[in-house]
């Protein structure tokens, strides 16, 4: 069997999914703020032809400056910045996506090419254009960034619910999965209030405006704050649609995932019912103090949202095929008996630093198989994991992963490997001595080998909710 | 490799090739805009005349940060090809570089803030020396992307022993004698292009029809020959320095029509230009000979770069996944989409290019106001 190998990075004490989730999150906001950026414009621009909201135009000119220059320069590039930290941190993962989907990669693309055309067309001429014209590039500017986030949204909630694709490997029905459509209102939803929160902001720094015409348009912009009232029943909608055991993460399987969930829905909820009762209902002013409190407590939903997303695909990265530590279950079995890093052909990068042989193998074991998501003693650690446990309690755990914690994938190697992965651990947590016995014994391999067997290769989530119940 | 480049490949390889060999055309012509345009206004700012009256100067500033958003949208297409083709020596390069490769997405924002930061009120109104440091920032950001990528580029074609070597010292750079003449090759031949673009540009934003060309052209005359010569003596001394089956990838029989597609453009450029200095004034059939020569030229350079990748990896091992690639579904939206929006594109160009749009309003500013913004 063919198993990929690729350098491993050490990231030291950040968790590797900390990097990916911390870019992710910026860029996704910045990238929602410009969809629902140019859905504003467009709102705005067909009020003041209206003759609705004249001083719309004199707006509409300054915002976009605001959107190109946060949008067009950090967007675009936190964009490839994510393909290359994906790169960094899970290469067979985006592999994955990029040979199955390239060609839905490559239109989302061209409606890229479409964004920054029509939006660089109406930054640098819109103020000498005449209305109708204004529209036309605004209604394309923002038809654009809709159908980027339209296709970007159906390859990343396919790596959730892949739905019938597993069995018939049809690009359209990985595309059109379980949670495309929820995820896909939810986000515009939520690009709608972001966008609708900055443009407050904005307008309490632009010089020329009094504050009645401040008022003016703030109200006005806070009608796109509305949709959030549909929030808690799209919410539950995308709820629905991502496995049974993905919930249960979200609903106290996981700590840290129901932490981010809960912030994700006091933050929104708290944006909603300003929105709702003090801008919508009692027209209050909003100045950019409160906007910019209102545009932090958005990043914070969005943070908590995207931390559950990637989180609650797990044990996988890809649903039902890809272990978040990149081997697929079938290596799983191949690698139980071959070893998961025989053929890896990357030495250690601290080899001088580990007393024994067994200790480095261990190392290399953790290197393949749990980096990942772990890290020794720093976030996610370890160390701070495991300290608790007898020696033998550790060896148990390991050995039967999926069942100890079902979010994690069953371990993938020897016992021999196992035993090495346990010995670098307590090494570890006896503060690294100069010194270390081998343990060998083969009662204790044997005994391995048979909570290994017992368990099997059948990931938690199946062990837990049973095959077809991991299902929607 | 026993046929023109890129008929001795199976059809799915053959086919990913040209898409990337293509869609990497496309942004080079841009990147090297921005690469040279951007050397060009240190010198410019270094300088500090108080007239540009040639116009390439407030050319180059007013339109470097549309190009180089072009540049990098242009570049996410070879991206998603060179990933298909290449996967694993590809992520290896990027994994060994770590930070040092990831350094670039910074080095990209702030050279791109640098160039509005250019644009702005306050680099005119300030002295001399923050628009050196601002042009001088911006420069050192878009060649330190160049050299990463040339870096990337090499150490992808290395051995699984150099690499795993590399690994486990622990480095971040990756260093061989040939990436002075690749970087020198790649650097010179941008000013040829940036030279036509900016003719084009000169030509099509003339507010005067008597506007006096003879010098501008002299001096982009001057600036695509030397660049040409540079460039193609760099690209000599590498092919020298390459191991002999890149020598014989580049001459044999799948290198040789675009080799000689290569010579033809540079010839054609050398005397466009050397014609254009005789007319005096930016006329169109010249320059489109020129351009055509450029193009030619660097689509050229683009499959001799790709075949000289070619002889240095096993290819046919890459053979199944392409062939497995080209299964998947989805091409068809793809090129329907791609001739929709190509279209509404040119619509919106055109859109803003109408003389009967561009009517001024009430409260318009004037155009040097908007792109000071």
């Amino acid at each position: 069997m063919d198993v990929p190998y690729f350098p491993i990075n050490d990231f030291g004490p950040i968790m590797k999914g900390l990097v990916i989730g911390g870019l992710g999150i910026f860029h996704v906001f910045l990238a929602q703020f410009a969809i629902g950026g140019g859905l504003l414009m467009c709102h705005l621009q067909r009020l003041a032809q209206a003759g609705r909201l004249p001083l719309a135009r004199r707006f509409i000119d300054d915002f976009f400056q605001y959107l190109v220059l946060v949008s067009f320069v950090m967007g675009a590039l936190t964009g490839v910045g994510m393909w290359f930290t994906t790169i960094q941190i899970s290469p067979r993962t985006i592999g994955v996506m990029v040979e199955e989907f390239h060609w839905l990669w490559a239109t989302e693309w061209t409606f890229f090419c479409l964004e920054i055309a029509s939006g660089y067309c109406f930054y640098r001429y819109g103020r000498r254009l005449n209305d109708r014209a204004r529209l036309t590039l605004l209604a394309t500017y923002s038809a654009a960034a809709w159908f980027s986030l339209f296709w970007i949204n159906g390859i990343l909630s396919w790596q959730l619910t892949p739905g019938s694709f597993m069995e018939t490997g049809r690009v359209w029905d990985g595309f059109f999965n379980p949670s495309f459509f929820p995820s896909l209102i939810f986000r515009t939803i939520t690009s709608m209030t972001i966008a609708s929160l900055a443009a407050c902001l904005v307008v309490n720094f632009v010089p020329d405006f009094t504050r009645e015409e401040r008022a003016e348009i703030i109200h006005k912009c806070a009608a796109f704050l509305a949709p959030m009232a549909a929030m808690p029943l799209l919410g539950i909608w995308y709820f629905l649609s991502i496995p049974a055991d993905s919930r249960s993460w979200i609903l106290g399987g996981s700590v840290a995932m129901t932490l981010f969930f809960s912030l994700g829905v006091a933050c929104s909820m708290l944006i909603g019912a300003y929105a709702l009762f003090g801008l919508l209902r009692n027209q209050l002013y909003i100045n950019g103090a409160t906007c910019l409190l209102l545009l932090a407590l958005a990043f914070l939903a969005t943070a908590g949202g995207e931390f559950v997303r990637e989180g609650a695909r797990k044990p996988y990265t890809i649903r039902e095929y890809l272990y978040s530590n990149s081997l697929t279950e079938d290596e799983v079995e191949w690698l139980r008996k071959h070893g998961s890093v025989t053929n890896d052909p990357y030495p250690l990068q601290n080899r001088d630093e580990l007393p024994t042989d067994q200790i480095r193998l261990g190392a290399k074991v953790f290197r393949k198989q749990c980096s990942i998501c772990h890290t020794i003693d720093g976030a996610n650690g370890l160390t701070h994991l495991t300290a608790t446990w007898t020696t033998s309690q550790l060896r148990m755990n390991v050995s039967q992963l999926q069942r100890t914690k079902p979010f994690m994938p069953p371990f993938a190697g020897t016992p021999e490997e196992l035993e090495a992965l346990i010995q670098w651990i307590q090494w570890n947590n006896s503060d690294r001595p100069d010194d270390w016995p081998p343990s060998n014994d083969p009662d204790v391999l044997r005994d391995i080998r048979k909570w290994m067997d017992e368990v099997g290769t059948t990931p938690g989530i199946h062990l837990v909710h049973g095959s077809e119940t991991s299902q929607p | 490799m026993n046929a023109p480049f890129p008929f001795g490949f199976p059809w799915p390889t053959a086919f990913y090739l040209t898409l990337y060999v293509v869609t990497f055309a496309i942004h080079v012509a841009f990147m090297h805009y921005v690469i040279a345009g951007s050397s060009y206004l240190v010198t410019v700012a270094v300088r500090n005349r108080p007239v540009d009256p040639d116009r390439r100067g407030t050319l180059l500033r007013d339109w470097m940060p549309l190009m180089l958003s072009a540049a990098i949208t242009a570049g996410v297409a070879p991206l998603l090809f060179v990933q298909i083709l290449y996967q694993k020596p590809y992520y290896t390069a990027n994994l060994l570089l770590f930070n040092r490769w990831m350094a670039i997405l910074p080095a990209l924002i702030v050279g791109f803030y640098l160039l509005y930061l250019l644009k702005s009120p306050l680099a005119t109104r300030r002295g001399m020396w923050l628009r050196v440091v601002i042009t001088a920032g911006a420069f050192g950001c878009f060649f330190f992307t160049g050299w990463s990528w040339t870096e990337n580029h090499l150490l992808s074609l290395q051995s699984n022993e150099v690499w795993a070597q590399h690994y486990a010292e622990g480095r971040t750079r990756f260093w061989t004698i040939t990436l002075i003449p690749r970087l020198i090759t790649w650097f010179a031949a941008a000013f040829p292009t940036l030279a036509i673009w900016l003719a084009w540009q000169i030509r099509l934003t003339a507010d005067d029809d008597t506007e006096n060309h003879a010098t501008v052209i002299g001096r982009l005359a001057l600036t695509a020959w030397i660049g040409m010569a540079i460039s193609v003596i760099a690209g000599i001394v590498l092919l020298v320095m390459d191991p002999p089956e890149v020598r014989q990838a580049v001459l044999g029989i799948a290198g040789i029509p675009w080799m000689l597609l290569g010579i033809a453009g540079v010839a054609a450029q050398a005397i466009g230009w050397w014609q254009l200095r005789g007319v005096g004034r930016l006329c169109r059939s010249r320059l489109t000979i020129i351009s055509a020569g450029c193009s030619a030229s660097i689509l050229a350079g683009a499959v001799l770069r790709e075949l000289m990748r070619i002889s240095r990896l096993d290819i046919a091992a890459f053979y199944p996944k392409h062939a497995a690639a080209a299964e998947v579904g989805g091409l068809v939206v793809f090129l329907f989409f791609f001739a929709v929006n190509a279209v509404i594109i040119g619509y919106c160009i055109w859109l803003v290019r109408s003389a009967d749009q561009l009517a001024p309003t009430d409260d318009a500013p004037a155009q040097d106001e908007v792109h000071s913004a």
